[in-house]
């Protein structure tokens, strides 16, 4: 961007926001140049933090005038780069609207702006019997502007389905600062199910500055299962004979020896470190029952040639259960100074094949892979470890990567189950859809953002292509 | 069952093509696009009357042929089959393999999945298991260069690329023909039971307030008024009790012990708020049920609506509704905020105005709308079809511009 351009955004930004809401210099951008997808990298020019629907509205005004591409933030803790500022420009990040604005339990909703914290929700509704059923992994720090954008899963998404089945409406500045209201507190509005489409568009249609959510009741009791096993291949066949016995657990999750070392290490919760694998296994629901689906997971289990079933037994056991779970790609940094996670779907009978495959793979590429993952959707999440500093090992993991989704995809799955396309997994759109499905898509996104300025470079290979800046941020490697 | 729209022509142009496979659909369109016909798909028509008449004249595309299933990796619980196939003939198959779709249709076994999809049908048990949006992982349509495009994948967890699904779910067949349906599937309950609880005027409101509160979990809250439960009980003599103002219908599906112990609370939590309360449990439950399934279709009415508000809504706005008409069958899945509401046979176009102008008041009170379902072809363009106009409208209208430019895809029917 040429520097009087910059000068002149820099300062119509401040004009909206004041001075404390724009970050210009180099170090500050630097937190901005990726999310969890560290790969690629690219500045943005500027971070502006409005605080009301009318910051944004202006925020999008001066963009559109000065011809900058701008994208939308939350808390970035997204995996494929879905906030990574392609070619700079303006990153709007919404980590400054973060109030709950209305609970409403009799009607099972709450409107809250974009930044705040999934968990944070949830924490609130708590003394009510509520909460928000999407429970990503990094729910402590990730906004539900975020999980919206993305359309984020989370473990028990198994039983209780993903961000887009808990939001109802959506408030939307779109890419020329028109605001537009969707949906609502009630069900079945008429007309097309916009709010069901803007969800998971990643940043591409706008920027969502409301969101009216469906809040759960808490469930009356949970029992909680450590499934441990000799052999990752034995764990994947009970999660596919659950699955079959028609049994669907709030939650069914998987990990592999070589996580389960650096879990065990950060935790301390008790993980036996000699196991081929462990299932977490979660039934919820009314106390009345709740034993006999248990029981009929043990016994599929065992037959599975289980070593052990254990029970939680206390709800703080269950919590450090939880919490050693969801906080594993955290343990990752024990293992390797870098890692590049997947998200691959595959037909949950297809597990056991996967799981052999990718240990496959990484035994190729000289590369250790460790396995935790959504077992009961099918949704693998292969933790391929590395140092970033070694160009040959970086070529490498990209090559396995891709070599994992492909078989995904020859199984008839998805190369991505909840975190999106972003610009990581670009190059597979062409394979996973047509041109003419693709062309869909577009014709759909020209709807909401004709111009492409918003979220360029993203989701389509072509994206953006009026605008594609030629100090992209892609690296050739992909 | 008779279906009550046959009589109902209008919205099906007298020209009928019913292809045998997808690539001869794709010839239909892409020929009906180069001679400016418009298209109207439909199925078994059970819904064919929802809606604004057609806009532009054209040709009926009958689905019912393509009806095959393609894929059913009933060990992963999802199912592909084509869009012709009734949900009857679904179930059936699902039924097979101890499955099910949980979404409820009237008049099953005429309603085609294409058609149950475009118009997002739903029933009581949506409380317990949510709408189409919920079941829906892929969809293939037809879109306006006759070429069968695709949306989502075929496994439960997928979120690449938009979820276009979302709004083909509902769209009355405007964006495209849907041929191709991907869905996923829920495992049947060991056990079923309905309890049905007496109310009065007053007791109305905190009987739906307690079940909001209670410690069971039904999958249904449905409330019929004494119009609804006697025109029911016509077709099925003693089905439901009738001496009560309203019913509240509870159904529980889940375990036996779970559903065993949920009834003796729901006794329990009964005994607290007042009397009346018959419990049907296992096959019992299920004439009742499907009663409700299929009320919707019923009645011999001139004008039927359905309104949306927030659930806490729903006995307040059921009550003012039933004083507008004494005859008027009134139908809540009370949990959801969704009231159907049917006028008998008596009503003129300058009354029946009036009464919708009074319940979109209360209905958009709540932040809800009122739309109609089924009114006589001539009042269509003098009543709000489509309720209050709602400010996304003008988005819903470039949307499917970008997705039919040509408005070839049933133009005129959301307006």
């Amino acid at each position: 961007m040429p520097a009087t351009t910059l000068s002149t955004l820099i300062e119509r930004l401040r004009k909206v926001v004041g001075p404390e809401g724009v970050l210009t210099s180099q170090s500050d951008l630097l937190v901005y140049e990726c999310d969890g997808f560290t790969i690629e990298k690219n500045k943005p020019d500027v971070v502006v933090f409005p605080t009301s629907t009318e910051d944004v509205v202006q925020i999008v005004k001066v963009c559109n005038e000065l011809d900058t591409p701008f994208l939308p933030r939350g808390a970035g803790t997204s995996l494929a780069g879905g906030c990574l500022p392609v070619g700079g420009g303006v990153v709007i990040a919404l980590t400054r609207m973060k109030r709950i604005l209305h609970v409403n339990c009799r009607d099972r909703y709450a409107v809250v702006e974009p930044g705040v914290v999934n968990k944070w929700l949830s924490d609130h509704l708590k003394p009510h019997g509520y909460h928000f059923a999407p429970d990503p992994s990094s729910q402590g720090a990730c906004t539900i502007g975020g999980n919206a954008a993305t359309n984020s899963g989370g473990p028990h998404t198994l039983k209780y389905g993903v961000t887009v089945n808990h939001v109802l409406g959506l408030e939307l500045v779109m890419p020329n600062g028109q605001v537009v209201h969707t949906g609502g507190a009630a069900e079945d509005q008429p007309g097309y199910d916009l709010t069901g489409v803007i969800v998971g568009s990643e940043g591409t249609f706008g920027i969502t500055t409301k969101l009216w959510v469906r809040i759960t009741r808490n469930p009356e009791a949970y029992r909680t299962l450590l499934g441990v096993f000799e052999t990752i291949d034995d764990a994947t066949n009970t999660i596919s004979d659950i699955i079959g016995a028609g049994i669907i657990p709030a939650a069914l999750e998987m990990l592999d020896q070589l996580i389960l070392q650096a879990v065990e290490a950060a935790y301390h919760f008790g993980f036996p470190l000699d196991a081929g694998a462990v299932l977490i296994m979660e039934v919820d629901g009314l106390e009345a029952g709740l034993d006999a689906d248990a029981e009929r997971i043990t016994q599929i289990a065992k037959k599975n040639r289980a070593r052990e079933v254990r029970k939680a037994g206390t709800e703080s056991e269950r919590l450090l259960l939880w919490k050693a779970r969801k906080n594993a790609f955290g343990a990752v940094g024990r293992l390797a100074p870098s890692y590049c996670t997947q998200d691959g779907v595959v037909p949950r009978t297809k597990l056991p094949h996967m799981l052999r495959e990718i240990h496959r793979i990484g035994t190729h590429h000289q590369l250790r892979i460790c396995n935790v993952f959504h077992a009961g959707d099918g949704n693998i999440h292969p933790i391929v470890l590395f140092d970033e500093r070694d160009a040959d090992q970086v070529k490498r993991v990209l090559t396995a990567s891709q070599e994992i989704l492909e078989e995904c995809l020859k199984c008839g799955g998805s190369v991505t189950g909840e975190h999106g396309i972003g610009v990581e997994k670009i190059n597979f759109m062409p394979k996973l859809f047509t041109p003419e499905d693709l062309m869909m898509m577009t014709r759909l996104r020209s709807a909401f953002n004709p111009e492409g300025r918003c979220s360029p470079g993203k989701m389509f290979p072509t994206a953006g292509a009026c605008i594609e800046p030629s100090k992209a941020g892609r690296k050739a490697a992909l | 069952m008779e279906n009550p729209t046959d009589t109902l022509p209008s919205l099906i142009p007298a020209t009928i093509i019913q292809p045998e496979s997808v690539a001869e659909l794709g010839d239909i369109v892409r020929q009906a696009v180069g001679r400016k016909d418009a298209v109207f798909p439909f199925g078994g028509r059970t819904m064919i009357d929802f809606g604004l008449p057609p806009t532009r004249s054209g040709i009926g595309i009958d689905l019912r042929s393509l009806n095959q299933v393609i894929e059913y990796p009933a060990r992963d619980m999802t199912i592909t089959v084509q869009a012709g196939i009734t949900l009857a003939e679904l179930q059936k198959i699902l039924t097979k393999e101890n499955q099910r779709l949980p979404i409820d249709v009237p008049l099953a076994d005429l309603a085609t999945l294409g058609g149950v999809v475009a118009t997002n049908t739903s029933g009581p048990r949506r409380y317990g298991f949510g709408t189409l949006r919920d079941y829906v992982l892929g969809i293939n349509v037809v879109n306006d260069q006759g070429h069968e495009v695709k949306a989502g994948g075929r496994v439960v967890k997928n979120v690449a690329g938009y979820d276009m699904c979302k709004l083909y779910i509902g769209s009355l067949g405007t964006l495209g023909i849907i041929t191709q349906v991907t869905l996923k599937l829920k495992p049947r309950p060991e056990e079923h039971a309905l309890a049905i609880l007496d109310c009065t005027p007053q007791s109305l409101g905190p009987v739906l307030d307690q079940l909001h509160v209670s410690r069971t979990r039904p999958v249904c809250i449905d409330v019929l008024n004494q119009a609804a439960v006697r025109a029911i009980n016509q077709q099925n003599p003693g089905l439901l009790p009738e001496t009560a103002p309203w019913i509240v219908i509870v159904g529980f599906e889940e375990n036996s012990q779970a559903v065993i112990w949920q009834i003796q609370q729901l006794v329990k939590e009964r005994y607290q708020t007042g009397r009346g309360l018959d419990v049907r449990f296992g096959s019992a439950a299920d004439p009742p049920w499907q009663a409700i399934i299929d009320f919707p279709h019923r009645p011999k009415a001139n004008l039927s609506f359905k309104a949306n508000m927030v659930s806490s809504a729903t006995a307040d706005f059921c009550l003012r509704v039933g004083t507008l008409d004494p005859e008027i069958k009134i139908q809540a899945h009370a949990g959801n905020g969704i009231v159907i509401g049917h006028f008998v046979d008596k009503l003129t176009i300058n009354e029946a105005r009036e009464m919708l102008k009074q319940i979109q008041a209360w209905a958009t009170a709540d932040q809800g709308n009122v739309v109609v379902l089924h009114c006589p072809a001539e009042w269509k363009r003098e009543l709000p079809v489509w309720g209050a106009p709602r400010a996304d409208a003008w988005l819903m209208r470039v949307v499917r511009e970008k997705l039919d430019p040509h408005h070839i895809f049933n133009p005129g029917r959301m307006g």
